[in-house]
């Protein structure tokens, strides 16, 4: 497990160039915008620069190669999902910092505790699309699982908007729910996302012959 | 070491069913055409594909029991895949450190400085051949007690492939309980390095044989056409028509030696095997 996720990061590394103009537009970021935008942005870039992992992996037959390591690939699954975890937290604790320094320069006042159950809510929901992407990647390859990603990003626009005019000709809902219950929700709805597609992962990596 | 019963993985029309054994401390060579099913062997034995049936076992251990540990006493190396090309050889060095519990990082680094492979180079800007040493290095760095080798000098020009034999020749001179699976389209690399090898054509085992007995023992025999009629044709193992007769192979070159001195008669070579089979 240990020698995956040293070669993610540096498979990450890879992309230093790409790493850096990222990093370089969050900090011009965190002067002007809000924090919930700057974190969410850091955090969804992370977990997709840790889903990218997985196509240098795959290219060049490297799959084949990989599967003799001493591991299994019940082992490789976890790893992807644990690297996608940590790069999800790094990131989001390094967007924290870049907001509440950029807040300090602007010399306005933050409440980072009123704030904090929007902000750590960005971790289970980015993480709710990696646990979609992960095995759309193992299955169908980084080519095919990208078409596959739009449309199914496409479909979801569609219905979030039939939902919308649904529910703004339908019967009024009562107030918003609190921050905490919507955190709750999104935590809990992440946990069982997260279950469904390792073991999705799972089943996928142990079908494939290389 | 390796135990292989009633294997079969069928791909369309081609149908791989062999058993072969690979012993504790024998260094194997399995040689055939090109789709004979020399590689699908390998991928098997690696537990990259899956067998329609038969088992394949490792110190007595199906392959997918085999623990982390025990697959790490397991080194490989794939003609056609290896680390991502992306990455550096100083990575790869840190990589190895964390992925096996025994990496003997002073040799491997010290064999990067002896092959000429620099560290601070991506993969991908590797020649071939420094590609190709440092698949062999990386299966080799860990102290394996089983080395599976897919095609290691397929494609390389002599001093390449004399370096991917040395690292091999010491691996066996360090570790002689090592074994050694090698598939290879160069016979002469087999004959210096083989004690036993295995041909496969069309997925099926012809022949398998000690290499000394298979260099002192068989031989490609020329006869004109009149004398063939007059050939004791009991150790043939193959003919082939020629334009100026006969070319015959024989796993009893004594006896041809002995009964038709006026015989012509060329040593027989894995090449002559490939060929004649």
């Amino acid at each position: 497990m240990f020698g995956l996720i040293e070669k993610d990061l540096r498979l990450t590394l890879v992309r230093k160039q790409t790493l850096f103009i990222f990093l370089a537009m969050a900090l011009i970021m965190g002067q002007s915008m809000e924090g919930e935008f700057l974190v969410g942005y850091l955090t969804m870039f992370a977990v997709l620069v840790a889903i990218g992992t997985t196509s240098y992996d795959e290219f060049d037959n490297g799959f084949a190669f990989l599967m003799t390591l001493p591991f299994d690939r019940k082992t490789y699954v976890r790893e992807k999902y644990l690297f996608c975890l940590m790069m999800a937290a790094a990131a989001w604790c390094f967007g924290i910092v870049l907001y509440v320094i950029g807040t300090g320069i602007r010399h306005s006042a933050i409440s980072l505790t009123g704030q904090l159950p929007m902000l750590l809510g960005i971790i289970p929901t980015v993480l709710i699309s990696a646990c979609v992407m992960i095995p759309l990647q193992l299955k169908f390859g980084m080519e095919k699982s990208r078409m596959i990603l739009f449309a199914l990003f496409g479909f979801i626009v569609v219905m979030t908007a039939a939902w919308k005019k649904v529910m703004d000709n339908g019967p009024a809902l009562p107030d918003a729910l609190p921050p905490a219950a919507v955190l709750l929700s999104l935590t809990a709805a992440f946990l069982l996302l997260a279950l469904a597609s390792y073991r999705w992962s799972v089943r996928i990596m142990e079908k494939k012959e290389f | 070491m390796v135990k292989i019963e009633k294997l079969v993985k069928a791909y369309g029309d081609f149908r791989l069913d062999l058993s072969m054994e690979i012993k504790d401390g024998t260094v194997t060579g399995i040689v055939g055409k090109n789709g004979a099913g020399k590689s699908t062997v390998i991928r098997a034995i690696l537990g990259l594909i899956r067998p329609d049936s038969g088992q394949i076992t490792i110190n007595g251990k199906e392959l997918s029991r085999l623990s982390e540990a025990e697959k790490a006493r397991v080194g490989a190396a794939l003609s056609d895949s290896g680390f991502s090309s992306y990455l550096r050889v100083e990575d790869i060095v840190c990589i190895l450190r964390k992925m096996y519990p025994v990496f003997d990082e002073r040799f491997f680094r010290s064999q990067c400085t002896s092959l000429r492979l620099p560290f601070d180079r991506k993969i991908k800007e590797l020649s071939a051949g420094m590609r190709a040493k440092l698949r062999v290095l990386v299966a080799i760095s860990h102290r394996a007690g089983l080395l599976i080798l897919d095609e290691p000098t397929a494609g390389l020009d002599a001093e390449a492939r004399n370096d991917i034999l040395d690292l091999l020749r010491q691996v066996m001179i360090d570790n002689d309980r090592c074994s050694i699976l090698l598939t290879s389209h160069i016979s002469s690399d087999l004959e210096g390095l083989c004690d036993e090898i295995y041909l496969l054509h069309d997925g099926k085992i012809v022949l398998h044989e000690d290499t000394d007995i298979l260099l002192s023992n068989y031989a490609v025999l020329k006869v004109r056409e009149e004398n063939y009629e007059t050939l004791d044709k009991r150790y043939l193992l193959s003919t082939k028509k020629e334009s100026y007769g006969y070319l015959c192979f024989t796993n009893e070159k004594q006896f041809y030696a002995e009964n038709y001195p006026g015989l012509v008669m060329e040593k027989g070579k894995i090449d002559d095997l490939i060929l004649m089979m």
